[in-house]
């Protein structure tokens, strides 16, 4: 079983190296968004996947990473690197303090906790003016020239997107991995073999929030500007949409959902402005008909490949 | 800082806080028996909006035009709520959490959209009724006659949900379902009806608080995104299902909205947020809802 | 396996790099030219927008009918949704340069989503017109070439308030003042402004509080009674769109411009029409291009036939400047002879050209427009079905733009950091 998963990965890779060799600029744009969306959209799931909890406040994370990025090499001039690493630190840092907080709570109170803290984290940047640029933003924020190119950029997001997946990947199959399982299936259970469920969980949020922080940083030159939006609710929704969409379930879910949904959009808005009618109605087909998202329809039917745990039980079990 | 301001502040924090009531109480409601948070709720009151302006345009020639627009407007919404619960809702009560948030959430998006494609981009403008338009003095300081009307309506929904709650055979089942589906059931009672009847009932009370909002100022696309944040922390710092809760905390949320711009102007909403957070933290339940159902 | 695929990735970067240094485009005769819109179709400014599109689309088929630009380029018009946030509004531009193939881009609603794109049109050397967002930044800092702004900036309409205000302070014995502003970017760049230059031209005068409703507020009545309870001689407001209305309406209810004068605020001709009925008569407000003050010049007198004739209503600001847009590139691309738009910008450069509000020029320093801000007192008038402007002051571009002076130091200072 597992050459058959190298196999898989080895050929996604290089399609995902081959492909903008025959694509237009555009499309290698819509490629890199995937990449990065898709490095946001895991992470949300080792939250929501791994731990069983639902956070809408994820891009807050996204966004400071963003803002760490976007700051660092337009006022100070740092480096893009060394700039990406400061965004997973500072990612990392707020997810520690807020995090705190969050790992108390449980399903519901979980989500709407996390929610306050990002809309908090957004006004934050949206009201100071001198040092974000508030709502107007923060623009400048160029790539090294060499990678300023459509095609560059695109190599290095891989390049990036990909070893952060790796070490998510190794997290999630590693005993703390299990761990985290452990904990979203029976939390008690869990803190009856005299784990720190606590700790763990903290571990994992931080850990979670790092690699948003990641993406984040990423978006900023790609982008070439970003804005308190990308710290907003909305686009908190956007991974829970992703990892839906692709399946909860495998870690591959979060991935497969980016691509159905980042493809779609550039798709969708190129001949109607109806893309939130679309994306609504197929968010309601996969929640009523698809539970389990397409990565699900691959398990039940792919009987090659290997059978997973199920989707996450019952988050809102447990006492706050 | 004189009497007379911190008196015209509380009187419109007040008023602020009765708008704020009349879209959380179906929230809170709908969640505290059905474990539903529904993302949607703002957006179907941005269609009781709409609806009070379609009725308001077909009797505008009337005086009374408003008056019948508002129950009409929301007696149509709580029907789009009751088709919305036996298409979507009814499937997703086995589900878990996530899968039902994001049902409510998808359906923001797809309401909004229909809003746009039935009443278009352009803002919407509700005449105010004759007698409602001029200001009102109460001890020298104004007040919009309108929000005494708004004010008003706030209470008699409280009154009519507390009667109903608390005095009705149904209410006392509702009351009941709150603390445990499976002895409802267990009496024989059939508890989809009950989930159609109070979901029916929150979304109508959304209805009529949009349409209520109509005349206040324009009615406009993407007002609900505005509005559904802050019915999502009124209900959470009053707690989920409880009705007293969800009156006190409208009002707490109203009066430090009015007061924190006069101190901290531009920081009203990061001070709602932060309440919140503390609420959360300290309390997930709320301050008046109860630990059961966590 | 990993210095494999470095090879390999290597060998790709090769390739591409060839095949993107490869196309450079030769405009033929009869070649469509793509125009691109990026607007807030849905969202806050939804209002705005509508207008500017119709107008974009009328300029379109006016010109098409001879034929297109230079009688011989059909122009193609492609309309994409910013929906109001600067990621969407790069994302609709890259799409719009890259897939549509446009040469221009002409938007935004929202200032954060022109400054957002200003960059990327620069980037692929495309033309960006902003003919609604008219947040000064856009073209004060980070200059671009590429960008051509038709509508008075911020600072301009906040200078022509300034001297309409201290006029009228000296007349009425004003001393206090009290600002309320939309919390974002414009409603903070104007009020700054607005101050600044109050502070300059009548120092007497005291600001006694600011405040600051969000963007997308609907219940104004807090601010209301605490600016009725601070009792300033008067307010100045800078309030846009929905949020605007809302505002007044409420304010109106509670006798607030009975009581406290509210010059210079943004009525546009969009509010005019909106709340005709409702709109307190003898308030002293402000606009960007309101057509009733050019009915002299025949090119506005046809457009606003030609917008009557083909949507049955008037043309509000938002579309007089889009329709100008369109025809400033016009004349422009007439002047280069030529459709590329490294060309075009280049005829554009300090150039006068014909709009719907008379000769105008665009200054070098920073591709502003010379066009006018108008203050006037909302009155009836009986050519139309709604209330305008009547004793009509326009404040010249020239008279009311930032000094050369201050520009070259905000752009030594911004180089500095």
């Amino acid at each position: 079983m597992g050459k058959k998963k190298w196999t898989w990965a080895g050929a996604v890779f290089a399609a995902l190296l081959l492909l903008p060799t025959v694509l237009g600029e555009f499309w290698v744009l819509v490629l890199t968004e995937i990449l990065i969306m898709g490095l946001f959209a895991v992470s949300f799931n080792m939250i929501f996947g791994y731990m069983g909890q639902l956070s809408f406040g994820h891009a807050a994370y996204y966004g400071v990473g963003a803002y760490t990025t976007g700051l660092l090499m337009v006022k100070f001039g740092l480096p893009l690197g060394p700039s990406l690493l400061a965004s997973m630190v500072m990612a990392g840092a707020v997810a520690l303090v807020l995090g705190y907080f969050c790992i108390r709570l449980t399903g519901i109170y979980f989500a709407i906790l996390t929610m306050a803290f990002g809309q908090l984290i957004f006004y934050i940047i949206f009201q100071w003016y001198s040092f974000t640029g508030g709502d107007n933003g923060l623009q400048g924020i160029k790539p090294p020239p060499m990678l300023e190119g459509a095609w560059s950029y695109y190599y290095f997001a891989l390049l990036v997107v990909t070893a952060a997946v790796a070490v998510m990947w190794v997290i999630s199959e590693s005993p703390f991995g299990y761990t985290m399982r452990a904990i979203r299936d029976n939390i008690q259970r869990t803190r009856f073999v005299g784990l720190n469920t606590k700790k763990y969980m903290l571990i994992n949020f931080v850990v979670a929030a790092m690699f948003a922080g990641l993406a984040g940083g990423l978006w900023g030159p790609f982008n070439r500007s970003i804005s308190p939006d990308l710290c907003n609710w909305h686009q908190s929704g956007v991974p829970v949409f992703m990892t839906i969409i692709g399946g909860p379930a495998g870690f591959v879910g979060p991935l497969i959902g980016s691509v159905i949904y980042t493809f779609l959009m550039a798709f969708v808005t190129g001949f109607t402005e109806y893309w939130p009618l679309t994306i609504g109605i197929i968010i309601t087909m996969v929640v009523l008909f698809l539970p389990g998202g397409v990565w699900g329809l691959v398990e039940r039917y792919g009987a090659a490949l290997p059978a997973r745990e199920g989707p996450p039980d019952d988050p809102e079990g447990g006492t706050p | 800082m004189d009497l007379s301001l911190l008196f015209a502040q509380a009187l419109s924090g007040l008023s602020r806080g009765m708008m704020l009531f009349l879209i959380a109480s179906g929230l809170s409601l709908i969640f505290g028996v059905m474990n539903i948070l529904n993302f949607a709720h703002a957006t179907l009151w941005l269609v009781g909006a709409y609806a009070c302006y379609t009725f308001w345009f077909l009797l505008q020639t009337h005086d009374f035009a408003v008056w019948l627009a508002i129950p009409l407007a929301a007696l149509s919404v709580g029907l789009v709520g009751w088709v919305i619960e036996v298409v979507l809702i009814r499937r997703v009560y086995d589900r878990e959490l996530p899968e039902q948030l994001l049902l409510t959430y998808a359906l923001v998006l797809i309401l909004g959209d229909l809003i746009k494609i039935t009443w278009g981009v352009d803002d919407k403008l509700i005449a105010r009724p004759a007698m409602l338009s001029e200001p009102v003095y109460i001890a020298g300081v104004p007040i919009d006659s309108y929000f005494i009307f708004v004010i008003a309506v706030g209470f008699a929904v409280y009154l009519a949900l507390w009667w109903f709650l608390q005095k009705t055979r149904y209410g006392h089942i509702v009351r009941a379902a709150v603390f445990s589906r499976e002895m409802v059931s267990a009496l024989g009672i059939p508890i989809p009806i009950i989930y159609t009847g109070v979901f029916v009932l929150g979304i109508f009370i959304a209805g009529l608080a949009g349409a209520i909002q109509g005349p206040v100022g324009s009615v406009t696309l993407g007002m609900d995104m505005a509005v559904v944040i802050q019915a999502f922390c009124v209900v959470i710092i009053g707690g989920f299902g409880s009705l007293p809760g969800t009156m006190v905390s409208s009002i707490i949320v109203g009066e430090v909205y009015a007061f924190s711009i006069l101190f901290w102007p531009g920081g009203a909403l990061a001070l709602i947020f932060i309440l919140t957070a503390i609420v959360l933290i300290v309390r997930p339940w709320g301050l008046f809802g109860t630990p059961l159902r966590a | 396996m990993r210095t494999k695929s470095l090879l390999c990735l290597a060998a790709v970067l090769a390739v591409c790099l060839t095949l993107v240094s490869g196309g450079m485009t030769q405009a033929r005769a009869g070649e469509p030219y793509n125009l691109g819109a990026a607007l807030a179709i849905t969202g806050t400014g939804a209002l705005y927008c509508q207008d500017g599109v119709d107008a974009i689309k009328l300029a379109v088929e006016e010109i098409n009918a001879k034929g297109g630009f230079l009688g011989q380029h059909p122009i193609k018009l492609y309309i994409r949704d910013t929906h109001t946030k600067p990621d969407s509004a790069v994302r609709a531009t890259r799409d719009l340069i890259l897939r549509d193939k446009v040469r221009t881009v002409l938007g935004t609603y929202s200032s954060a989503c022109a400054v957002a794109i200003k960059p990327v049109c620069l980037e692929y050397k495309v033309l960006h017109i902003p003919a609604i967002s008219n947040s000064e930044g856009i073209t004060l800092t980070n200059f671009s070439p590429y960008t051509y702004q038709v509508v008075p900036n911020s600072y301009m309409q906040a200078k022509a308030v300034v001297l309409g205000v201290a006029a009228l302070a000296k007349k009425k014995g004003w001393k206090t003042f009290a600002t309320i502003a939309s919390d974002y970017e414009w409603g903070r760049s104007t009020q700054q402004n607005t101050v600044a230059l109050l502070k300059q031209l009548a120092p007497d005068l005291k600001l006694i509080k600011e405040f600051w409703p969000p963007l997308g507020e609907t219940q104004f009545t807090s601010y209301i009674t605490a600016i009725m309870a601070q009792k300033p001689d008067f307010v100045i407001g800078s309030i846009a769109s929905k949020d605007n209305v809302a505002w007044m309406k409420q304010a109106k209810a509670y006798g607030f411009f009975k009581k406290i004068p509210y010059p210079g605020s943004l009525i546009s001709v969009t509010e005019l029409i909106l709340q005709a009925k409702t709109l307190d008569r003898g308030l002293v407000g402000l606009c960007r291009a309101p057509f009733f003050a050019h009915m002299d010049v025949p090119m506005m007198a046809n457009f606003v036939k030609a917008f009557k004739k083909k949507y049955n209503r008037y043309p509000s600001d938002w579309a007089v400047m889009e329709y100008d847009a369109v025809y400033g590139l016009k004349q422009g691309i007439e002047k280069a002879k030529s459709i590329d738009s490294a060309k075009v910008k280049d005829a554009l450069k300090g150039a006068t050209i014909d709009t719907t509000r008379g000769k105008l020029y665009f200054r070098d320093i920073d591709n502003q427009l010379s066009c006018s801000s108008y203050l006037g007192v909302v009155a009836d008038d009986p050519q139309y079905p709604f209330p305008i402007y009547h004793d009509l002051v326009e404040v010249k571009g020239p008279d009311s733009w930032r000094p050369e002076k201050e520009i070259i130091a905000a752009r030594a200072a911004e180089k500095k950091k």
